[in-house]
Parts: structure tokens; C-alpha cells; sequence
């Protein structure tokens, strides 16, 4: 049966080979062609505020980052409480070359890109070390090793005076081709770079999902055994996994430090850890496009909460500051809701939003 | 000398309300697997109810500490009736996901109150002047907190040896399916894991209170401790939990004790017990009391 290549009504797959296409229809291709145009192109015709672009830039990096969680708690079952700890090590590489070159040194300032990679290669390190115990143990022990890994990162750097004992370390601005990036272009310049970033790690984390190292990991997630049997290694897999998970951390940290222009402890906290999972849970653990809705669904939430706890503050007179605690609050809601009521996830509206629109007008 | 005797009992002070919060943690480990990362701020919970009733509602604090503790049972055990019962059978992940939720939606629930960010200390009901003996003195509220924790934990190994509610949990952690097979009702015994370990959070919660003073990101750390603890102790075991408990309350003071100010080291007793979990998990995962069966992989 000859596949219809614009609208597929179902699976018509004769081969392996057809099963594993990035884009199974040319529809696909072309919205996933109009959307990258539309995310490039729609600078050029509206004009936003910076503030507006910080929102947008940091929904950004958290899609990068939770792309990562994903890979390890998604596709391979393994709970990570320490991600934030993971994102924080990328962004402290570059902070540290800043502390020991010096803040302008042409490595930070020209050769930015070679930072980013270093931070995501330093973070898969640490991933690779602190999923060292999956050679023995299962995921319960894997939890508790990566919040015991949060835990020692908060301790290493608000204690060492390296790190500026967690105070602000000031991170330089980039130089691109057009000369060193203004203040007024700082946002503007980053949400690009961001998007090149997301583009390339997005097609990387499709390809390697279709790719026998990418599979393996689900394979070892839905049964160990069955894995080993087919001549797997669970526990390098697992290494593996977070290796992968802490590269893309990683490049999410220095994306973070770069943007921000600074890196502080206070950004890669346990209640950060917290953010990112319930951003993966909340998107969808286990699809790709999940940690997109995921990022956007949460921070879209917190600005929320934090204009609700203004409007609150602005009528009640409260001790605290309402937002610190409505934010665990709401983030804390929204975990448990997703988990008993819809633990797919947003990308399982979205899928069920595409059949429909595929099936009309007949539905089942 | 002295100095050492001072480090041993301290840590050892320590390390009993750390056995004390650890226990809780393995009840509900033990009768349903599920790691609850929710412990820390049950503990802070039950230390801010005691306060409130002392203080707020002027309770004697030998009769709120008690109604503290019975309002967490029940607080426990809805937090098991509302969230985790509809989860069971579910993946174990996302179980140990419902409770991170609860972790953070506590977390704010504390926040709302004045307990989140400010300090608070218990009115003094014992003598204020410490127990000095040989250069070595130990505060009365110490001496009493380890008698009350001391008995809590006896009073919970007689509750397992003894009573049919224990003997039924610990039939439940055997074997389900067994003991569903014999009458007893699984998801109660879920429910009253949950409650006991609630109950000995309050306790564990009111004695740091009394000790140190109320301060919600300390009790909050106990809750965390508590994983060193248990990994050291074998997950499953309750002798392992009290045993560990006070081994870390001792490495804890010892770190602090000898290493801090050397080296250009500083707070390393709050970091060490999460060194040692991650060399535990390497080398002997099953900790020192836990059943050998770990699954591998």
C-alpha cells in the first residue's frame, strides 16, 4: 500500500526503517519547517519588551534542561532529584574559568560556544559519576544518590571560597561577529542563540531516540531483564543515561550563566531540582515534545503566581513574601494533580488534540 | 578528653532524634516501598503544632506535646487516604514523584504561616542550668529529649514483637499477597504506616524544637538526613535506622568537631552524611543491617 506522504489516517508502516523517520508525514516537515521559521522570523515584526524576552529566554533554557531530565526520568525510569545540581555545574565551569582567566579573558568573551560545550561535557562528567551506583543498584538507591549529589553541590559551593561562597560570580558579555552584544540586544541576542541550541539538541535527542543507543534506554526502563537478555548492559545504560542528561544540564547551566550575565547557588537549589521535574511531569515524562509544553506550562504558571501573590500582597498585609510560599505551593499542585489525573501529561492532550483533528469528522 | 565526651555526647543526642525520624521513614518503606521524601517537613509540621498549642493556646507542653502527635497521626494518615491510596499499583516512580509533590506543597503550606521564615524557641520548662559532670555537661532538655526518644523507640519494637496491629505490618511487608490471604487489609496497614510514622515525626519534630529552637530550614534538613541514615541502616531496618541514626548523629559531631577551621574546611558535619550515602551505595548498598535481597542490575 502506497503511503499517503501529506495525510496518514494511520500506521501503514511495511518496514522498520519507515518507523524510525524523524517526520512520518510531509505535513510533518513542512509545520516543523513553518514553526522554526515563525520562532525566527517573529522578532523582526514585534517588538517586545526585555523583560517580556527574559520570560522568553528562560522558558528556553529550562526546555534544554528538561530535555535532559527527560532523557534520564522519561526514557530511562530513573528518578533525578538533583538536576538543578546538574545545571548548576555547567553554569559554575564557566563561572570558574571566569574566576581563574580573568572576567574578560577571549576564551569567555569570543569563544563562548566552546564554553558551552565544555560546561555540558563537564556536566556529563558529573552525571557519569553520580549515576556511578546504577552499576549496582536500582532506581529507589538512584534518587537518593542524586539528591545526596544536590545536597553536596548547594554544600561545595556556599562553602568554598572558589565559588565566591555562593555570592554572584559576574560573567563577561559575548562577542559575536558584529562585535561585542549591547545591553539593549542582550536578550534579543541570547533568545537566538538559545534557539540554534534547542534546534540542535532537539534533532540530536530525536536521533539518538531512533538510534539503537537512544532505544536502549527505553528498553532498559520497561525491563531490565529483558534487556540484559538481548545483550544490553543495564547499568552502563543507566550511566549512560545520566551522562546524556547532565550534557545537556550542562549546557543548559552555561546557557543560564551566560544569559543572566552571573551565576549565584541560589539558582540551582533543591527547590529548582523540584521546578524541573515537575516541568517534565507536568509536559509529559517520556516524549520529546513534552519538554516543551512542560517549561512553558510552569514558567507561564509562576509568572502567574507571582502576579497573584502581588495582587494578594497589594490587599493583605503578609509577614512573608506571598510568592515564596504560594510557588512550592502551586508547583507542589500541580505535581501530585498531574500524577493522579493525567500522569501522560500535557503531550497527551496534544496527542489526543492531533487525532482528533487527523480522524474528523469520524471519532472513536 | 573532656572535648572528645562532649563530642560523643552530643552526637549521640543528635543521633537519637535522628534514629527517632528515621524510624518513620522505614515504617512507611518498610509496609509500602515508597520512598517518602515528604518526611522533613512532616517532622517540621508536627514541631509547629506543638509550638502552637504551648504557646499560642498556652497547653502545658507535657500534655500539647501528646495532642501533636495524635493530630499528625491523623494528618499522616489522610495525606495516605487522599494521595497515596489512589496511586497503588501504579509504577513505584511515580508514587516517589507524588511525594516530592507533597514535599513542595507542604513546603508552602509552611511558607503561608509565620513559621516558614521566622525563628521561634519554646518557653524553658525544665532548669536551665546543664547537667556538668567530669568537664562534660549536657543540657536537661537533651537529657530528656534521649529519654523520650529512647522510649518512643522501645515502645515501637514492643508495638512490632508484640501487638496484632504490628505483627499484621510486618506480615504486610513480608508478603502481600499472604497476608491479604490471611485477613488483614493492605491498604489499612498502608494507612497506619503512615500514621506511625507521622506520629514519630511530630515526636522527633518537638523534641529538635525544644533542643534547638524552632527554625523551619534546620527541621527541614532533619527530613533530609534521614536518607543518609537509612541508607547507612539498610532500608528496612528499624534496629538498622536506630543504629545508624546515632552513628551519624556521632560522624556529624566528630566532622564538625575536628574538622571544621582545619584545612580551610567549614560546616563539613551538614555535608558529610551525604558523602558517606554515595560511598555506601557504591561499595555496600544494603547498608548494615538491611535484607541482602537488593535487586541488581
Amino acid at each position: 500500500m502506497s503511503a499517503n506522504r501529506w495525510l496518514a489516517t494511520g500506521n501503514y508502516f511495511t518496514s522498520y526503517r519507515e518507523e524510525q523517520r524523524i517526520f512520518f508525514t510531509s505535513l510533518d516537515r513542512t509545520a516543523m519547517g513553518l514553526l522554526l521559521a515563525v520562532l525566527f522570523a517573529w522578532p523582526f515584526f514585534l517588538e517586545l519588551d526585555n523583560k517580556y524576552m527574559l520570560v522568553i529566554d528562560n522558558i528556553l533554557v529550562a526546555v534544554i534542561a528538561v530535555m535532559g531530565l527527560n532523557l534520564v526520568t522519561g526514557f530511562a525510569g530513573l528518578i533525578s532529584i538533583g538536576h538543578a545540581a546538574f545545571v548548576g555545574i555547567g553554569a559554575y565551569t564557566v563561572a570558574s574559568f571566569s574566576r581563574m582567566l580573568g572576567e574578560n579573558h577571549l576564551l569567555l568573551s569570543h569563544g563562548w560556544p566552546v564554553m558551552i560545550i565544555l560546561a555540558g561535557c563537564m556536566g556529563a562528567v558529573f552525571g557519569a559519576l553520580v549515576g556511578l551506583p546504577a552499576l549496582r543498584l536500582k532506581h529507589l538507591y538512584l534518587a537518593i544518590a542524586t539528591l545526596s549529589f544536590q545536597m553536596i553541590f548547594q554544600w561545595t559551593i556556599n562553602f568554598m571560597n572558589f565559588f565566591n561562597q555562593g555570592q554572584t560570580i559576574s560573567v563577561t558579555r559575548v562577542t559575536w561577529v558584529t562585535g561585542q552584544v549591547s545591553r539593549s540586544q542582550h536578550y534579543m541576542f541570547w533568545y537566538y542563540a538559545l534557539l540554534v541550541v534547542i534546534v540542535l539538541c532537539g534533532f540530536g535527542v530525536r536521533n539518538l531516540l531512533r538510534t539503537r543507543y537512544g532505544r536502549c534506554l527505553v528498553a532498559v526502563r520497561d525491563n531490565d531483564r529483558a534487556a540484559d537478555a538481548m545483550g544490553m548492559h543495564p547499568g552502563f545504560t543507566k550511566v549512560y543515561a545520566f551522562a546524556l542528561a547532565g550534557f545537556l544540564a550542562g549546557v543548559a547551566g552555561a546557557l543560564h550563566a551566560y544569559l543572566y550575565r552571573g551565576v549565584g547557588v541560589e539558582s540551582f537549589t533543591l527547590h529548582h531540582s523540584i521546578s524541573y521535574l515537575a516541568m517534565a511531569i507536568v509536559g509529559g515524562l517520556g516524549t520529546l515534545h513534552g519538554s516543551f509544553w512542560g517549561p512553558l506550562a510552569i514558567k507561564l504558571l509562576d509568572l502567574q503566581v507571582e502576579q497573584l501573590s502581588e495582587w494578594v500582597g497589594a490587599h493583605v498585609t503578609a509577614a512573608t513574601n506571598l510568592a515564596t510560599a504560594l510557588r512550592p505551593l502551586s508547583f507542589g499542585l500541580v505535581i501530585v494533580l498531574f500524577l493522579m489525573f493525567e500522569p501522560r501529561g500535557i503531550a497527551n492532550w496534544w496527542r489526543i488534540a492531533r487525532s482528533y483533528v487527523k480522524l474528523w469528522p469520524f471519532r472513536y | 578528653m573532656a572535648y572528645l565526651f562532649q563530642l560523643i555526647i552530643s552526637g549521640v543526642v543528635v543521633g537519637s532524634i535522628y534514629a527517632l525520624s528515621a524510624l518513620g521513614f522505614v515504617l512507611i518503606y518498610k509496609s509500602s516501598r515508597v520512598l517518602n521524601i515528604a518526611h522533613g517537613q512532616i517532622i517540621a509540621t508536627g514541631a509547629f503544632i506543638t509550638y502552637a498549642l504551648t504557646v499560642w493556646a498556652g497547653i502545658p507542653i507535657y500534655i500539647s506535646f501528646p495532642i501533636s502527635m495524635v493530630l499528625t497521626f491523623f494528618l499522616a494518615m489522610s495525606v495516605e487516604r487522599i494521595f497515596l491510596r489512589r496511586l497503588i499499583g501504579e509504577p513505584i516512580i511515580s508514587v516517589i514523584m507524588v511525594t516530592i509533590g507533597l514535599m513542595s506543597i507542604l513546603d508552602g503550606l509552611i511558607y503561608l504561616t509565620p513559621f516558614g521564615t521566622e525563628n521561634f524557641s519554646f518557653p524553658p520548662f525544665l532548669p536551665t542550668t546543664p547537667i556538668a559532670f567530669a568537664g562534660v555537661s549536657i543540657s536537661w532538655t537533651q537529657m530528656v529529649g534521649v529519654i523520650v526518644t529512647f522510649t518512643m523507640i522501645g515502645a515501637f519494637s514492643w508495638f512490632f514483637k508484640k501487638s496484632t496491629l504490628g505483627i499484621s505490618m510486618r506480615a504486610v511487608s513480608d508478603d502481600q499477597l499472604a497476608s491479604m490471604s490471611i485477613g488483614i487489609s493492605v491498604p489499612k496497614v498502608f494507612g497506619l504506616a503512615w500514621a506511625m510514622a507521622g506520629l514519630s515525626a511530630a515526636a522527633a519534630g518537638g523534641i529538635i524544637g525544644n533542643i534547638t529552637g524552632l527554625n523551619f530550614d534546620t527541621l527541614h534538613a532533619f527530613g533530609i538526613v534521614v536518607f543518609p541514615v537509612v541508607i547507612l541502616g539498610g532500608l528496612d531496618s528499624i534496629l538498622g535506622a536506630v543504629v545508624a541514626g546515632i552513628i551519624m548523629g556521632l560522624i556529624q559531631q566528630f566532622a564538625s568537631g575536628y574538622l571544621d577551621g582545619n584545612w580551610g574546611l567549614n560546616g563539613t558535619g551538614e555535608v558529610m552524611p551525604y558523602i558517606i550515602l554515595l560511598i555506601i551505595l557504591l561499595f555496600k548498598p544494603h547498608g548494615l543491617f538491611g535484607i541482602h535481597e537488593i535487586e541488581r542490575v
